[in-house]
């Protein structure tokens, strides 16, 4: 019966945030994802390699959006995408021919791995999905994909976040480094 | 969530709607349910209320210097000295100023005849029926025949949260901080204890 009754929920949500607060993050998330985006078509794309994976549309929500959660600080952000790659790649090399096992295991070992590290970052968990379903051309890349997309990316807009984040004299990004 | 109530102020009870209020007031999206911040906010609360009870001790909140009364003194004079000082309480010491006993009020009201436990009131309404003031039973005693001996005292570290449960355990009122030779140094009463509670917060 308790069992049940945990999954109703008696707590409140937080409330919603000041319109500056959701113009800032529209700003911030803009300039981030267009300036990933604008490397990757205009210059990586074209040698073949890759630099935009959808795991950065779920960073951009925290770095920009939540920027005081301990979940959107440089220290997850960086170490979240970087060793959620590496499972993704390793679990992709050594359990391909499962794919679905592949998925599940780059998954679960990544959150796992950054619970450990305190680098929790859930755009962590797609990106080691990615390194999984991502098809030839993330495939192809292997342990580069670390480096890239993962690291690089993540760098992209990290620097755009403690560019933009920091303009609002309220707003302070981070809160900590590592 | 707080044992000893009496000898502290009730800890500040938040409301899921006060940090909700709060969570307005700070720019930015905060992560955290207004539920979770409540839980940490009250397992902080006590961690904090625990750090000051352990950090805070006796020679820090105790009144000093303290008065004493001497072993050869009788009742009146003993009486007289309470009332010019506006105590309710004292420690009695020897020739040598080490510590005997405690005289307080308690002491008085049990040595006017109506048993252990009289209270002021009881002492009154005696007073009022009888037509005669209990008091002069007092008259021609020294003060060591009816003060409580041995005082409990105690050095001048122990922390506020001891100093407490001491109180409570042992229903006293006031507490003599004596050195290592036996001499007070100090007094700890409730009011003491009272107003360490309040600055805390």
């Amino acid at each position: 019966m308790q069992f049940l009754q945990k999954m109703r929920g008696k707590g409140q949500a937080p409330p919603r945030v000041s319109v500056a607060e959701v113009c800032w993050s529209w700003i911030g998330s803009f300039i981030g994802i267009a300036a990933v985006a604008l490397l990757h078509y205009k210059v990586v794309d074209q040698n073949a390699l890759v630099l935009l994976i959808g795991s950065f549309g779920a960073s951009a929500v925290l770095i920009y959006g939540a920027i005081r959660s301990p979940l959107a600080q440089p220290r997850n952000l960086l170490g979240g995408h970087i060793l959620s790659a590496c499972i993704g790649v390793t679990a992709f090399q050594w359990l391909g021919v499962y794919p679905w096992l592949a998925a599940a295991v780059a998954v679960s070992t990544s959150i796992a791995l950054m619970h450990l590290t305190r680098t929790l970052h859930p755009p962590g968990g797609a990106t080691a999905l990615i390194a999984v379903i991502g098809g030839e051309s993330v495939h192809r890349l292997g342990y580069l994909y670390v480096v890239m997309p993962a690291a690089l990316g993540a760098c992209v807009m990290l620097i755009i976040a403690l560019l933009i984040n920091n303009i609002p004299k309220n707003r302070r990004y981070p809160e900590f480094w590592f | 969530m707080n044992p000893t109530g009496s000898d502290s102020c009730t800890p500040i009870d938040i409301s899921e709607q006060d940090v909700l209020e709060a969570m307005k007031k700070i720019q930015g999206y905060i992560d955290i349910s207004p539920g979770d911040f409540k839980e940490v906010f009250t397992i902080a609360y006590n961690h904090a209320m625990q750090r000051i009870k352990d950090s805070l001790t006796a020679q820090d909140i105790m009144t000093r210097p303290v008065h004493c009364v001497g072993l050869g003194m009788d009742l009146v004079q003993t009486a007289l000295f309470l009332a010019e000082n506006k105590l309710s309480g004292a420690p009695v010491v020897d020739a040598d100023g080490s510590i005997a006993g405690v005289i307080s009020e308690k002491d008085f009201l049990a040595k006017m005849g109506l048993g252990a436990s009289t209270s002021f009131m009881q002492i009154i309404a005696h007073c009022l029926t009888n037509k005669g003031c209990m008091a002069m039973a007092l008259r021609n005693h020294p003060v060591q025949k009816i003060m409580t001996a041995p005082a409990l005292t105690a050095g001048p570290e122990m922390t506020i949260g001891a100093i407490s449960t001491l109180f409570v355990d042992r229903q006293i009122n006031r507490l003599p901080i004596v050195d290592t030779e036996g001499r007070p140094v100090g007094i700890v009463t409730r009011t003491n204890l009272v107003q360490s509670y309040c600055v805390i917060r």
